[in-house]
């Protein structure tokens, strides 16, 4: 017990915890991107994480392709394929009941995991690169998780910024608070949401493919991670996309800690304490939710 | 008479299986401002939903420059040149007033000619400038109803279209938003607007209509409508409200 008020065990965990966490934010933002633009409940978010993770081990099996590069394909792949997902079917779902889109996406979900156990079986993968540390003063930092942590912040500010400052982004933002409005500001909400839920697969499939180098996974580790995500949305502000930031790596942070004095059986329940004990204080999450109309 | 910019004829809307409109026509010819009036539930919103797209027609014709405009995409309304004001000043309350002007100006792709007309708008409005790097939701209802006006000509729209511009707000802010009308009609834009402040859009219109139950009721000039016995009684409370 002694050793864990070491600062240097602290700080250790502090940072092992923000890495993990920052994976969390990243697919979480997706989810919350995808709920604040179309009131819409993604089940299969997860799922998509996990078509990232198992495209990059096929392509690190196959070619040799660090995920860090693969990201070049996995992410341009996952936009189209979100975009194309939309159009297709989430777009019949908009404006219905949440029943209606919990049951479509819950049938998505379904679908990507039989066919990930069709092609890849049950048996856990993981994607073995950059082995060794970063050493920084007292503190060990596996390489592939500071890659991993380094790559999702990245990607996450980065949608944020495009969020904040960039005509499309704007415009995303003003149809999640209006789409009527937005819509006669001459914006095509429709096609807004077709690249919502694009962007929203591309950060879910980047989360995969940096998981894929920290964690095993199968075509059934998504159940864990969307549960987590669900709590991390709540806990952050349904819809806030920096809610959902700032809850993915407060989680990551506390399930270290958690993990760290006790067990990791702990740290996997320490979402849902979290999300209890925020809805005690804060109903409405710790930024605040998106007014839901 | 000039062709009219906008001209509804046999105009028929319902929502699901409950009819509205019952045969609505209405002219706006340019540079004209027209004021519908009537009762709560006339259907004065429905007949600008249906015109903008966001509402549609069973039956009738929306002709805008000559042009069907009922079955258009509602997002291309806005490029034919027509700006809409919607019913409760409704801005992007999460985002700047600055940004809510911009969202206005979204059909704008050059950066520059964007800001070129976010620019004209703050001219108009020195209160919005002022506030530009303000929340919207942080606004007072006035400054919201100038903010939702301002983005409403960021286009420079041929008609625009306001729904209940004075609604809800105080007085200091009804005389404001009647001063920005004035100085719209004294620019030259082409205006429709509904108003449950009867008589002060009477006063200021060159025609208006008085809907009731989803029909016409009366149509005539303004000053006509304002010196009719029977509007007065029945839309304007007896007398005018100044
Ligand atoms: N979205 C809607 N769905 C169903 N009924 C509506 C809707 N909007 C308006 N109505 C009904 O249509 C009628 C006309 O409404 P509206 O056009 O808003 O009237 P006004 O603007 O003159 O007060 C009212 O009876 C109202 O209840
Ligand atoms: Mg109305």
């Amino acid at each position: 017990m002694q050793e864990l008020l070491d600062p240097v065990v602290l700080g250790q965990l502090l940072i092992g915890g923000l890495l993990a966490g920052a994976l969390y934010a990243l697919l979480a933002c997706g989810l919350n991107l995808v709920f604040g633009v179309m009131r819409i409940i993604n089940i299969a978010h997860a799922d998509l994480m996990l078509v990232g993770a198992f495209a990059a081990w096929v392509l690190f099996a196959t070619l040799g392709l660090n995920p860090v590069v693969a990201l070049a394909l996995v992410v341009p792949a996952a936009f189209l394929f979100g975009y194309g997902l939309q159009a297709v079917l989430i777009e019949r779902v908009v404006g219905r009941p949440l029943l209606a889109s919990l049951l479509a996406t819950y049938g998505v979900s379904i679908l990507l995991v039989n066919l990930g156990l069709l092609i890849f079986g049950s048996d856990y993968k993981s994607v073995p690169v950059w082995q060794g540390s970063f050493v920084v003063g007292e503190f060990v930092i596996p390489k592939p998780r500071a890659a991993a942590g380094a790559v999702a912040v990245a990607l996450a500010l980065g949608v944020y910024f495009f969020l904040e400052r960039t005509r499309l982004g704007k415009a995303m933002r003003a149809v999640s608070e209006h789409p009527h409005v937005a819509t006669i500001c001459g914006i095509d909400t429709r096609r807004i949401r077709m690249i919502a839920f694009g962007l929203a697969a591309a950060m879910a499939a980047a989360a995969g493919a940096m998981l894929s180098m920290i964690y095993s996974f199968s075509p059934l580790t998504s159940a864990d991670f969307i549960q987590k995500c669900f709590a991390i949305i709540i806990i952050g502000g349904m819809g806030n996309f920096l809610g959902a930031l700032y809850g993915g790596l407060l989680l990551g942070v506390v399930e270290a800690y958690v993990g760290g004095v006790l067990t990791t059986q702990w740290a996997e329940a320490v979402a849902y304490l979290l999300l209890v004990l925020v809805l005690l204080v804060r109903p409405t999450g710790l930024r605040g939710a998106a007014d839901v109309r | 008479m000039t062709e009219p910019l906008l001209a509804i004829r046999g105009l028929e809307t319902a929502y699901g299986a409950v009819q509205v409109l019952f045969g609505v026509e209405l002219d706006v010819h340019p540079g004209e401002i027209v004021a519908v009036i009537g009762p709560n539930g006339a259907g004065k919103s429905t007949v600008i939903k249906t015109v903008i797209g966001l509402a549609r027609s069973s039956k009738g014709s929306i002709r805008f420059a000559g042009e069907e405009i009922s079955r258009m995409a509602p997002h291309r309304i806005p490029a034919l040149g027509i700006g809409y004001v919607p019913q409760g000043r409704i801005v992007f309350a999460r985002m700047t007033v600055e940004d809510n002007l911009e969202m206005g100006a979204f059909l704008i792709g050059e950066r520059a000619r964007r800001r070129r007309a976010v620019d004209a708008v703050f001219a108009q409005f020195p209160r919005l400038h002022e506030r530009r790097a303000q929340l919207a939701g942080s606004l007072s209802g006035g400054e919201q109803q100038m903010l939702a006006i301002g983005r409403a000509l960021m286009l420079d729209p041929r008609l625009v279209i306001l729904d209940e511009p004075s609604l809800g707000l105080s007085p200091k802010y009804v005389d404001l938003i009647f001063e920005q009308l004035v100085d719209l009609k004294r620019q030259g834009r082409t205006l429709l607007m509904v108003e449950q402040n009867a008589a002060r859009a009477l006063e200021l219109a060159d025609r208006g209509y008085a809907l009731e139950l989803g029909r016409n009721r009366y149509s005539d000039s303004g000053a006509a409508l304002l010196a009719n016995p029977e509007v007065r009684r029945m839309y304007l409370g007896g007398a005018g409200r100044a």
